[in-house]
């Protein structure tokens, strides 16, 4: 039990020190902007520590924009900037690349999608000149689109048909959300995967890849004027046109709560809990962070201590609150021990969600979620990789890179009586949809 | 969810065993200058000053893994592990786990067969609190009772949690089927039998006899003062007595001859995991290099052979890749991949076509040039963060190999020719001497796949254990 002087003390430490790591975050690591005359906005951030480049564009277009009957074109879409443009044909990007030394990969998600390349210095231009080619002028191969829609499919089955936490996952964000476009999966449904056409992707292009629906972040060994100059030689001459219309559809609000039970083959059962949360950037963001963090992260967290450690019902208990334009959910997953009725697990969780709901957290829980948080907060700043999307992350999400550097500053200013406000805004049985997997043989599931 | 190109996934083998690799061009990679020092007990200790964020890291690699775990006790090294921070002679676990959150620091440890990994990281300002809970953990472990029944319980249910996804465990499946009752057979976290048969004497005894400071190599990387930093660890791990450390001999598997198939049955699968392979190369064996670039090209990267005939020619697969997972002894080498029931055959077909290619036609002079400039340009990335460095000191230290494995490693990526990875594609890439693992359908796929050898073997996926079953072991 520490004396009040030892923690106002403490407490002041703290704060310098998210402050301090805030300042040299913007000291050490500049970032230069410039809009493209086409509307591309440009971050770089120069850093020679090792001789490699990361270069994200971050297309504001993902699930979100696309309708029922051709669901998970945007993912598809991602898959598809790989097959062939008009300079680097069909399995030439990755040939030339690969044999340059760079790799590369991209993700899609609700919002999103993200084209990430790994690259030494000397395959700068090259890379510039083959994001160009494809912003431009991909082409669609009709066997590549069915070779590729083959490939997807099998990531389907990987991913989720053959794979218990992607079912539930799937499941729950469809039950969660009646009207949003939320609702269906980023992978797509398969009815629909397996019906895409070309005019499909043809649409999608010119909906979502247009330059000023773009950002492009650039950190490593570059300097920021060469990095125009090639903007300005491959990138700024491609024409712009109209960024996707916006997702007007609004999630009304959950009433009551929903539940949804998948029965299968399992050696274990699964729980997952979503509970609506408002969209990245929003004036709860940090308090309902700050409130994961005391609640799930590390053995010492209330609900691993409760689940895990004392009432021994669950291997693990977890929480995940991704970026989001719109508003979304935070998710809660538990994996109970074999022969453990998941609402064993449902009943703790909830018992220990009244117990912030209805009193604040300690000082000693606040300040170790905030050390907690800086700790996170290096290693978003410690590889070129890391900064890269943490950076386009933050422009897309929160409107504005800078955010980012004043995150620190943000933690530090959260209160106990923030962290329960925002327990008691969101984590009530009426905001939660409960998605249980129940092994089919319940006399083998006992132990 | 997020969904990509290429998740870059694991197998269920315990790590991939990526080669270290040069940069192209006018710059050469080099490590770091860093410091040795052995402290008079034996503990080698590795110094590596890194600025940029302010962050120490820990890495300790002790000799001793699942390879050493007696028979019937798959599980015992990688329970010990796991129990170092859960009660020592200053805290118990929920005091551990409490002042390491409160700094926001991280504190693990991993089993292979050969190497026990524990590690740590924390901000510069408490790393004087850090390796106090560091040392305690590693010097001072008690395995109160309570934590031993509760730890081994959780990973009970965690290996029988892990069948119900296929790509967490066909390696496992894998690695028994190919070396059977081989040390490098066994499961690292145990079965449903040994981990039952595990009691807090063996734990105590194994914790003895391998936890030695002789046994133990340190890495400390990050934003410190070597002098000062010397001194602390002189004080915190100094004090631990000297033992003699056990050695572990691990017998040389050829590889097997002949074809066998082990199909395990699932029958809500809608999609065939499958490994092929047979035993391939140790981690110092001299031709380690050759074989990362050959395997490069085969299996290592997006426009490997195996991936461009599976996935971007064919659609057959969201990815199909080969590595070589070396260890002290030589470990496996596997072609792995997945593919909807109805296109097994299919899928496992052009594997072996694309491996018999290989054979056949060797590597161009361009194949090696564009594989060679691949490793070099994407390794730098690997050697970034402190605790990237202190993992591969830690781990070169360990098994006898030296700072020229990153320093000279251009050269010798360089050196490969054709006719050099002619040698070495027939020397440790199988050809006709194969091992095949399935999960999947086998009322769909069982008889179809019977074309593969002859010899062949089937499980249920809910049978306990992976191979050689639990019931004919001793």
């Amino acid at each position: 039990m520490r004396s009040s002087w030892l923690r106002i003390a403490a407490l002041a430490m703290l704060w310098s020190l998210l402050l301090a790591a805030a300042r040299t975050a913007a000291q050490e690591y500049p970032v230069t902007e410039r809009t493209l005359k086409n509307g591309m906005k440009v971050l770089v951030q120069p850093d020679h520590s090792i001789p490699n480049v990361a270069l994200y564009i971050f297309y504001s277009v993902g699930s979100r924009n696309e309708r029922p009957g051709t669901t998970g074109i945007s993912h598809f879409f991602e898959h598809m900037m790989f097959n062939g443009a008009k300079k680097y044909g069909p399995g030439e990007l990755d040939k030339v690349m690969e044999a340059n030394g760079a790799s590369n990969n991209a993700y899609t998600t609700c919002d999103v999608t993200v084209y990430q390349d790994w690259f030494p210095h000397s395959a700068l231009p090259l890379i510039f000149d083959i994001e160009a080619d494809r912003i431009r002028d991909l082409n669609f191969d009709p066997q590549k689109i069915q070779s590729e829609r083959e490939v997807v499919a099998s990531e389907r089955r990987f991913s989720v048909d053959n794979n218990d936490s992607g079912i539930l996952d799937e499941q729950l964000w469809a039950t969660a959300f009646l009207a949003h476009p939320y609702q269906w999966p980023v992978i797509g449904w398969t009815s629909d995967i397996e019906h895409w056409t070309i005019e499909d992707l043809k649409h999608h292009f010119e909906m979502g890849y247009s330059p000023n629906n773009a950002i492009m972040v650039v950190v490593g060994d570059v300097s920021s004027e060469e990095i125009f100059q090639l903007c300005e030689k491959f990138i700024e001459p491609i024409p712009s046109h109209a960024p996707p219309p916006p997702v007007t559809t609004v999630e009304p609000e959950q009433l009551g709560e929903r539940r949804l039970v998948v029965h299968k083959r399992a050696e274990l059962p699964l729980l997952f809990i979503g509970y609506h949360v408002p969209q990245t950037g929003s004036p709860d963001f940090y308090a309902l962070n700050i409130l994961r963090t005391v609640l799930f992260q590390g053995e010492s967290s209330r609900m691993y201590q409760r689940l895990v450690d004392k009432d021994q019902v669950a291997l693990s208990i977890s929480s995940s609150m991704g970026p989001a334009l719109n508003p979304s959910l935070a998710i809660i997953a538990a994996q109970p021990k074999q022969g453990v009725d998941p609402q064993v697990c449902e009943k703790a969780v909830y018992e220990e969600l009244e117990r912030v709901r209805n009193g604040p957290i300690t000082d000693q829980e606040l300040e170790k979620a905030k050390n907690i948080r800086l700790m996170e907060f290096y290693h978003q700043m410690r590889t070129i990789n890391e900064r890269a999307n943490t950076i386009g992350t933050y422009e897309v999400f929160f409107g504005d890179y800078h955010k980012l550097f004043q995150a620190a500053k943000n933690y530090a200013a959260v209160t106990q009586e923030d962290v329960q406000r925002a327990a008691k805004a969101y984590f009530g049985a009426n905001n939660r949809t409960v998605a249980t997997l129940v092994p089919d043989d319940q006399e083998k599931a006992k132990p | 969810m997020t969904l990509g190109k290429f998740t870059g996934r694991l197998s269920g083998l315990a790590m991939v065993f990526v080669l270290v690799a040069g940069v192209s061009g006018a710059q050469s990679i080099h490590l770091p200058p860093h410091e040795k020092v052995v402290l008079k007990n034996g503990l080698t200790i590795l110094l590596l000053e890194k600025r940029g964020v302010p962050l120490i890291n820990l890495t300790a690699i002790v000799k001793c893994g699942a390879a050493a775990d007696p028979a019937g006790q798959e599980g015992l090294a990688s329970a010990t592990a796991d129990l170092l921070r859960r009660g020592t002679t200053k805290r118990t676990a929920q005091q551990f786990a409490a002042e390491l959150d409160y700094m926001g620091g991280a504190f693990g440890t991993s089993t292979s067969f050969d190497f026990t990994n524990v590690s740590a990281e924390f901000l510069a300002k408490d790393f004087a609190h850090g390796l106090d809970l560091f040392a305690g953990a590693l010097l001072h472990p008690i395995f109160p009772q309570n934590e031993v029944d509760k730890l081994l319980a959780q990973v009970l249910d965690g290996v029988k949690g892990a069948k119900d996804n296929p790509q967490s465990v066909i390696g496992l499946y894998y690695q028994g089927y190919l070396y059977g009752s081989h040390p490098y057979g066994r499961s690292e976290a145990g079965n449903e039998l040994s981990l039952k048969r595990i009691q807090r004497d063996a734990i105590l005894k194994f914790y003895e006899a391998n936890f030695v400071p002789g046994n133990v190599i340190l890495a400390v990387a990050g934003d410190f003062q070597s002098v000062e930093m010397k001194k602390r660890l002189e004080d915190a791990l100094g004090v631990w007595p000297a033992k003699p450390a056990p050695r572990v001999v691990i017998p040389v598997m050829a590889p097997l001859k002949g074809k066998k198939l082990l199909l395990i049955d699932k029958p809500d699968a809608s999609q065939t995991y499958f490994c092929i392979g047979n035993v391939g190369i140790a981690e110092t064996d001299p031709d380690r290099v050759a074989v990362d670039v050959v395997n490069t090209v085969f299996g290592q990267r997006f426009t490997s052979m195996l991936n461009k005939a599976l996935r971007m020619e064919s659609g057959l697969t969201y990815g199909a890749s080969s590595s070589f997972d070396s260890h002290k002894a030589p470990g496996p080498f596997v072609i792995s991949s997945f593919t909807k029931s109805e296109t097994t055959v299919q899928a496992i077909d052009l594997a072996l076509q694309v491996l018999a290619k290989l054979h056949k036609d060797g590597l161009s002079f361009d194949q090696l040039a564009s594989a060679k400039s691949y490793i070099k340009g994407q390794f730098p990335p690997s050697i970034e963060t402190s605790s990237q460095l202190a993992a591969l000191i830690t781990y070169y230290e360990s098994v006898g190999l030296g700072d020229d494995e990153v320093n000279q490693l251009e050269a010798r990526v360089d050196a490969v020719t054709p006719e050099i990875a002619r040698r070495v594609i027939e020397k440790h890439f199988p050809l006709d001497d194969l091992v095949f693992v399935l999960i999947g359908k086998a009322s769909a796929i069982g008889p179809a796949v019977e074309k593969y050898a002859e010899k062949r073997d089937t499980r249920a996926i809910e049978d306990p254990g992976f191979w050689p079953p639990l019931a004919a072991q001793k």
